[in-house]
């Protein structure tokens, strides 16, 4: 009687080109056994079988063509073109289609649509295709057994080993890891080390001796901050490192589990009200609310504002209108009164999503090609050629990256296990955009702090209460 | 004879009416289908769900935000558009005179018109821009500097910077339209006023105002058709910020399906538009008939 359901299950799977989770969801829903949908799993989607040995972990086809997606931004894609050459030398016989693009979604989501995506993808930038909807959706490959093969040339070690810890806790949705993360992003607070130096000023690690240097800076008639205006969410990532040094990692966990009154509770507060101040004592560059992000660096740049809130990208974005002595630092949001974290503690997380296409033809090669990219010889290229940092442990040792870098590289030592990054914004494209608006209205005042967390915490409600929305959790 | 007619005919007009076939009608019935569907746009998965999605935007305050907006445009960009474009019509060429320089200034008002859109959207950011820009700069340098205003990150003025923008373009091609229209009008019709002692605006609102009713109805139909839509001006110039100030319903349209993977919910959404653009031009159409006059 199984037997009869498992073949029927078979032939709507290979007919509707089922996923294997599609097969799973629905050999449940029939009510097969498990060792049943094992059956039915392995009759329609069968695994690899070329041999699985040392110098082939992941069993990849060596003759099967390969389609790479990269992601042209501010990385370039030297990078990946460097990766397919790797790929070459491994299997000569893979033909590799190779595509590099800032407009992933409109060229590729008709692809996804009709069931024939690309293999592998670095899927970022503004035009991105929603990640968690493409979870939601089924259409990424769970890497569980790219985690576990040998790395690639780290003897001895899983490829997960040879990563940093803790980078790869984004990338995953509903304990499935889907997404692997890439370039390491610290997220802070800048300033120029060489004007500092000539006032004689250090940088404040309370917010009370922010706010006494900026009146200071005031002073000399020299905005002490800027931000990037027409995108708030700038002052709200800044924001996401000072919740969970005032309240603990839970306070900001509860805001990316969609907890009731999360908005609303003592440490988001005391970390709106802290950026409020700023508003309030007429801190913030004149005309910033309509500056664009690179308006307002520029700005920084020219000495107009002392301090900006930003990720480590900002050196590569802005690196044509640096001045020459011009040397910037990025350091952890000062403390405030009461916090339960030192410090040290900073934004920190691992930028760039890479994954692998479900329904691509060829599921092994991408992963594949993703254990190479992370290996050491393709994550220290990647080092070199941008000057930014990986989550491939000693890839770029021995390299002189300069001073950004390095002041990137201390505050992620210096913080240890207080790194922090939200989840509800890459989770919930309406919180995102909802929290960057109110954000906006507090910084301009034309929102209390009440009033704009009262608004977040009611576009946070409706995501939670609407059903068609899917949802995510983080443990602590 | 009609037989050979036909034969010509079809050949013709078969590529123009199957490009409209597949890249017009079609999208518009999928339209209309996924409406009645959640679908978030990247597999074939999709879930019937009724009425769910109109549900939805009746209760959105969003998309009356958005709305609102496209109404007051609505009113203010025919308005200000149409009377622009008539005055400097009347002065170039009424009657056969025009003041000096007249076409200079016909191509001079007409250039915006070739522009690209987003060009003229890119432009003009950098003319809002709230310290270097050309606009603040020049209130700053004549005395004015409290009219300076971070213009498009401004809830208050954000809205009206891109308003003006897309007067600033259109304008010149109504100009135009009337200034054709005006052409074609007898200039003794003016002499005859002349003689009998017209003044300048009596001969316009006597004669050329009555005898260019059509290209005024053309033009008020076109404009209001293009204030419900301001997609592209808007996505280049604010992205409907700050606080969707600036939004219009195309551009939250596209939030919904881009940003928020909600194609069945955008959809809706452009049923919703298309009905509503398709009741304003007949209800326009109807409003504006007047007895045509033989001339």
């Amino acid at each position: 009687m199984s037997d009869k359901v498992v073949t029927q299950l078979v032939d709507e799977a290979v007919r509707r080109h089922y996923t294997r989770r599609d097969i799973v969801r629905r050999g449940a829903a029939l009510g097969l056994s498990a060792p049943a949908i094992g059956m039915a799993l392995n009759a329609a989607r069968p695994l690899p079988a070329f041999a699985q040995d040392a110098s082939n972990p992941l069993g990849v086809d060596p003759a099967a063509g390969l389609e790479v997606v990269i992601f042209d931004g501010g990385f370039g894609n030297e990078y990946a073109v460097n990766v397919n050459t790797m790929y070459n030398a491994l299997y000569p016989d893979a033909e590799i289609t190779y595509t590099a693009t800032i407009r992933l979604g409109p060229q590729f989501q008709p692809r996804f649509v009709a069931g024939n995506p690309p293999d592998v993808m670095d899927n970022s930038g503004a035009e991105n295709l929603p990640i968690a909807t493409l979870v939601a959706e089924g259409q990424l490959a769970d890497l569980a057994d790219l985690l576990a093969a040998p790395a690639y040339d780290t003897e001895g070690s899983s490829f997960i080993d040879t990563l940093v810890p803790g980078s790869q806790e984004t990338g995953v949705f509903s304990g499935a890891q889907n997404v692997l993360l890439y370039a390491m992003t610290v997220y802070g607070i800048w300033y120029d080390q060489t004007w500092f130096a000539e006032q004689g000023y250090t940088y404040p690690t309370t917010w009370a001796d922010m706010m006494s240097l900026c009146e200071d800076i005031k002073a000399q008639g020299i905005a002490p901050w800027t931000y990037q205006g027409q995108y708030p969410q700038y002052m709200r990532l800044l924001f996401d490192q000072m919740v969970p040094k005032q309240g603990g990692l839970e306070a900001l966990v509860a805001l990316d589990n969609l907890e009731d009154g999360a908005w609303l509770s003592e440490p988001v507060v005391a970390a709106a009200s802290a950026l409020r101040q700023l508003y309030d004592n007429g801190y913030i560059l004149e005309g910033t609310e309509a500056l664009s992000h690179t308006d307002s660096q520029a700005a920084w740049l020219q000495g107009q504002a002392a301090f900006i809130p930003c990720g480590t990208w900002l050196e590569n974005e802005m690196s044509d209108l640096i001045p020459e002595d011009f040397v910037m630092v990025v350091n952890p949001s000062p403390s405030l009164e009461g916090d339960v974290v030192p410090f040290e503690g900073v934004g920190a997380w691992a930028g760039e999503n890479f994954h692998v296409s479900e329904q691509g033809k060829n599921v092994q090669g991408g992963k594949e090609w993703l254990r190479l990219l992370f290996s050491k010889e393709g994550a220290r290229f990647f080092s070199e050629n941008t000057k930014a940092p990986t989550v491939v442990v000693g890839a770029a040792d021995g390299l002189d990256l300069g001073v950004p870098f390095q002041s990137a590289a201390d505050a992620i030592a210096n913080a240890g296990d207080y790194t922090f990054a939200s989840r509800y914004a890459d989770w919930y494209p309406q919180l995102s955009t909802d929290s960057r608006d109110q954000f906006g209205r507090m910084m301009t005042g034309q929102a209390s702090v009440e009033e704009a967390l009262q608004a977040i915490q009611e576009t946070a409600d409706a995501v939670k209460a609407d059903d068609s929305i899917p949802k995510y959790t983080r443990e602590i | 004879m009609n037989h050979g007619k036909y034969r010509l005919i079809i050949p013709f007009l078969a590529p123009a009416l199957l490009l409209y076939a597949v890249f017009v009608l079609y999208p518009y019935a999928s339209a209309v289908k996924n409406s009645f569907y959640q679908w978030r746009g990247v597999s074939a998965n999709k879930t019937y769900i009724g009425l769910d999605n109109y549900r939805r935007l009746w209760d959105d305050d969003n998309f009356r935000i958005a709305l609102s907006h496209n109404a007051q445009l609505l009113i203010v960009l025919p308005l200000v558009t149409i009377s622009l474009a008539m005055l400097f019509a009347a002065l170039f060429v009424q009657g056969g005179r025009g003041v000096r320089g007249a076409d200079f200034y016909r191509v001079v008002f007409f250039f915006p018109q070739v522009m690209s859109v987003v060009i003229v959207g890119v432009l003009w950011q950098y003319i809002y821009h709230p310290n270097s820009g050309i606009l603040n700069s020049g209130l700053r340098a004549i005395g004015l500097a409290s009219f300076a205003k971070p213009w498009l990150g401004s809830a208050q003025y954000a809205l009206w910077a891109v308003a003006a923008v897309v007067i600033w373009q259109s304008v010149g091609f109504y100009m135009v339209l009337f200034v054709a229209g005006m052409q074609s009008i007898p200039w003794d019709f003016y002499e005859a006023a002349r003689l009998d002692g017209a003044s300048r605006f009596a001969q316009f609102k006597d004669i050329t105002l009555p005898l260019l009713w059509e290209n005024i109805r053309v033009a008020i139909i076109y404009i209001a058709i293009a204030a419900l839509d301001l997609f592209t001006i808007v996505a280049v110039m604010t992205e409907g910020k700050p606080n969707r100030a600036s939004d219009v319903v195309a551009r939250f349209m596209y939030e919904q399906a881009f940003t928020n993977s909600m194609f069945g919910y955008a959809s809706a959404i452009g049923v919703v538009l298309l009905i509503l653009t398709f009741c304003l031009a007949i209800l326009l159409l109807i409003l504006s008939r007047r007895e045509r006059l033989e001339f």
